[in-house]
């Protein structure tokens, strides 16, 4: 009798620990009326940290009664830091996350409904490719921020050196060119990479590997989830990445975020953010850097992959009205000179295609690096990445399958077969 | 008179007695309560939930957003056109054989050398070292030293042998990680089997001695019957860790890569449940590993047992 006593009491103490834990969101309501809001983001250091924090700061200033505290984690811990946060009844007033995360986070009702009102807006003034990587069948998952286009960067000199006199505008001549332009010691070590596929991680095998698809007029999933990629578009950009492979003119081994600064790359499938990071890095030497559209098969086709980030409101938010409106003025109000929004141009300074269609036009005008005119341009034609559930899981199936035939020499018709198999839409 | 009090007597000690023994119960069980309460909180209501879990499709956060799946996520795991049984099931068992394989010969010769050395101490400390630095330190510096411009492939090519890409390259992977897992064990299993080498009388030694055995003999008649016991709780423990192991393949593979070839139950379920949001599925996988290691604990205990070792 005891016994069972002394049980019962532990289950329910156990059971109001969890509830506790299970509970409602983070109450951050202050006292006198005061509230304090926190957005969790991954902009953790660097000008994306900075360019957050002095928005926040001033809007700080002006509204007393409505505080936000920047909350900041790497990116590879933030769907994890969210996750566990949310469980634990923890979670941030406001989430920014990658869309390809939307469709899950919609469906475990993490995200709140975007207001009419400002999804009506949103939905006027945002760019498609923008709006495309953020919303999830019809629902809007949030303000668009980053917004990235994938493009083939090159080595100008490694290719001129290689007798290319122009950059690849046909996967034959991309092929070509990888082959002119790989180089290897007596050992067989590769000394120049002569086109990177990226080896490490989902986004760094998929991204390519769906720009190349994109480009040969295929899809990665359906609208309800299925897969999308094993047809005859997807076996011929698998085979392209895979007799590349073969011919040793791309190899795994080598990561081109480390090695195309010092020439050990010739040409890379890259998001437009690496701009930023490349002309930090080889400063006199990036005048060598040119960036041109991925080509397709024929002449003419091109293609690119564009994937987002966007800022929503927890459903489990105490305060989601006073969530949005931080949301909207953050992504609203415009620079002193106003020609751009302030966010718009936070993203820009970065290297990143502000998502606002006006931001975007304005920037294009006067681009300051030729290079960016590509990736601005790819905005106008890139495959939406998508995010409904089970997306992510699809990416990484994708992810092996890419994986079997660049490292392993797998059949792409094979690979793919397998990967569509896993693909299971929820 | 005195019959009559000796009578209540009679029947008033027992009465004491069992007073005192339910005090002593209840102070038990209040002692108790504090660890009572954590399991259940802890490990208890977990277990449980993660059972309703398993039989639900469930994404996280939001409890009412669970649905019932009946088996459909057992059906998922254990279907064979996924990759749950082939590559990562193949994979948990082959590098929790293979750890503790390397780490078990690897201990008991480490000990038994040790025993015979002077400065025991030293060398056990030495050895003990892995078990004290993090999973993480240990995991970066052999994934340093795997690299091709590494430490081991430096000392390869020096004796003509080109780069081995110990964590690119998919048939070395997992040996490669296993090798880690095994080396960072050894320390705690050593002091485990120095202990029971310390408890084996040295009268049999002498004795064997007189008979003319030499050292194997000495060691495979002596050494190894006597030090069962605590090469069974070495085992078991190994075993467990070993079919648990997430920390170390997170670190030096990053995503249970190249192409799964490193992707084991535990990180599959991580992977499922933190970044998918397929707790039902993960908490499914959970289940089958759960019955996996306790099936094969319930096997060495029985083998032990069948060896006459006592193991309660």
């Amino acid at each position: 009798m005891r016994i069972s006593k002394g049980l019962r009491l532990a289950v329910v103490a156990g059971l109001l620990a969890t509830g506790a834990a299970c509970g409602g969101g983070s109450d951050s309501g202050g006292g006198g009326g005061k509230v304090e809001l926190t957005l969790l983001s991954h902009y953790s250091d660097g000008p994306s940290k900075d360019g957050l924090d002095k928005m926040i700061a001033e809007w700080n200033k002006d509204n007393p009664k409505i505080q936000v505290k920047a909350q900041v984690v790497k990116f590879d811990d933030l769907l994890t830091t969210m996750t566990v946060r949310q469980t634990g009844g923890r979670g941030a007033d406001i989430v920014s996350a990658y869309g390809l995360w939307g469709g899950q986070l919609m469906k475990a009702n993490v995200v709140a409904k975007v207001p009419d009102d400002i999804a009506t807006k949103i939905k006027a003034e945002y760019s498609p490719a923008a709006l495309g990587a953020v919303t999830t069948g019809d629902t809007l998952l949030g303000y668009p921020t980053e917004l990235n286009t994938y493009v083939l960067f090159y080595n100008k000199k490694i290719l001129a050196a290689a007798g290319v006199t122009k950059p690849p505008a046909t996967w034959a001549e991309l092929a070509d060119a990888a082959k002119k332009t790989v180089k290897r010691d007596a050992k067989g070590n590769i000394q120049v990479e002569g086109l990177s596929l990226i080896q490490d991680g989902d986004n760094k095998s998929v991204h390519p590997f769906l720009s190349l698809l994109d480009s040969a007029g295929g899809k990665f999933l359906g609208p309800d989830g299925t897969a999308q990629f094993d047809n005859e578009q997807g076996k011929a950009a698998l085979k392209f990445e895979g007799d590349l492979a073969a011919a040793k003119a791309s190899n795994t081994s080598i990561s081109p975020t480390k090695q195309f600064r010092s020439g050990g790359v010739a040409m890379a499938i890259q998001a437009g953010w690496w701009i930023g990071s490349l002309k930090t890095q080889m400063k006199d030497k990036y005048s060598d850097v040119g960036v041109t559209a991925i080509p397709g098969p024929t002449a003419g086709s091109k293609g690119s992959l564009a994937y987002g980030f966007f800022m929503g409101v927890n459903q489990r938010s105490k305060h989601a009205d006073e969530a949005w409106k931080f949301l909207t003025w953050l992504n609203e109000h415009k620079t002193q000179d106003g020609k751009v929004t302030e966010t718009g141009k936070w993203l820009a300074d970065q290297g990143l295609i502000p998502p606002r269609t006006a931001d975007q036009a304005e920037y294009k005008k006067s681009l300051p690096d030729p290079n960016l005119a590509p990736i601005y341009d790819a905005a106008t034609y890139a495959m939406p990445e998508p995010n409904q559930p089970g997306a992510y899981e699809a990416k990484t199936a994708l992810h092996n399958a890419i994986m079997t035939v660049l490292a392993d020499g797998k059949n792409p018709d094979d690979a793919l077969a397998q990967a569509a198999k896993a693909v299971k839409p929820q | 008179m005195t019959t009559a009090v000796s009578r209540v007597g009679a029947v008033a000690a027992p009465a004491r007695r069992v007073g005192k023994l339910h005090r002593e119960g209840l102070a038990a069980y209040l002692f108790l309560s504090p660890a009572l309460l954590f399991f259940c909180v802890f490990l208890i209501l977990p277990f449980l939930f993660a059972i309703v879990l398993a039989f639900s499709d469930w994404g996280g956060f939001d409890l009412s957003t669970l649905k019932w799946a009946g088996f459909s996520n057992f059906g998922d795991v254990l279907s064979f056109d996924g990759t749950f049984v082939k590559p990562i099931l193949v994979n948990t068992l082959l590098f929790a054989f293979g750890s503790v394989f390397l780490a078990t010969f690897g201990s008991v010769l480490v000990a038994y050398c040790i025993d015979r050395l002077s400065f025991q101490g030293f060398w056990r400390v030495l050895y003990f070292l892995p078990v004290v630095a993090t999973v993480v330190a240990i995991g970066n510096v052999w994934k340093m030293m795997y690299q091709p411009a590494g430490l081991i492939n430096a000392v390869l090519n020096k004796l003509g042998v080109n780069s081995v890409g110990f964590l690119s390259d998919s048939s070395y992977a997992l040996p490669s990680v296993t090798v880690v897992h095994a080396w960072a064990s050894i320390g705690g299993a050593v002091l485990i089997l120095t202990a029971g080498l310390k408890a084996i009388p040295e009268m049999y030694y002498e004795a064997a001695e007189v008979d003319g055995a030499n050292s194997w003999h000495m060691f495979w008649s002596i050494t190894l019957p006597l030090l069962r016991p605590a090469l069974l709780f070495v085992l078991i423990t190994q075993f467990i860790g070993g079919l648990q192991s997430f920390a170390l393949i997170i670190v030096m593979t990053g995503d249970g890569g190249p192409v799964n070839a490193t992707n084991v139950a535990a990180f599959e379920m991580y992977q499922r449940a933190f970044k998918f949001g397929a707790w039902g599925t993960a908490s499914a996988m959970a289940m089958v590993l759960f019955v996996i290691i306790l099936a094969i604990t319930l096997l060495q205990l029985w083998i032990a047992r069948r060896r006459g070792e006592e193991t309660s």
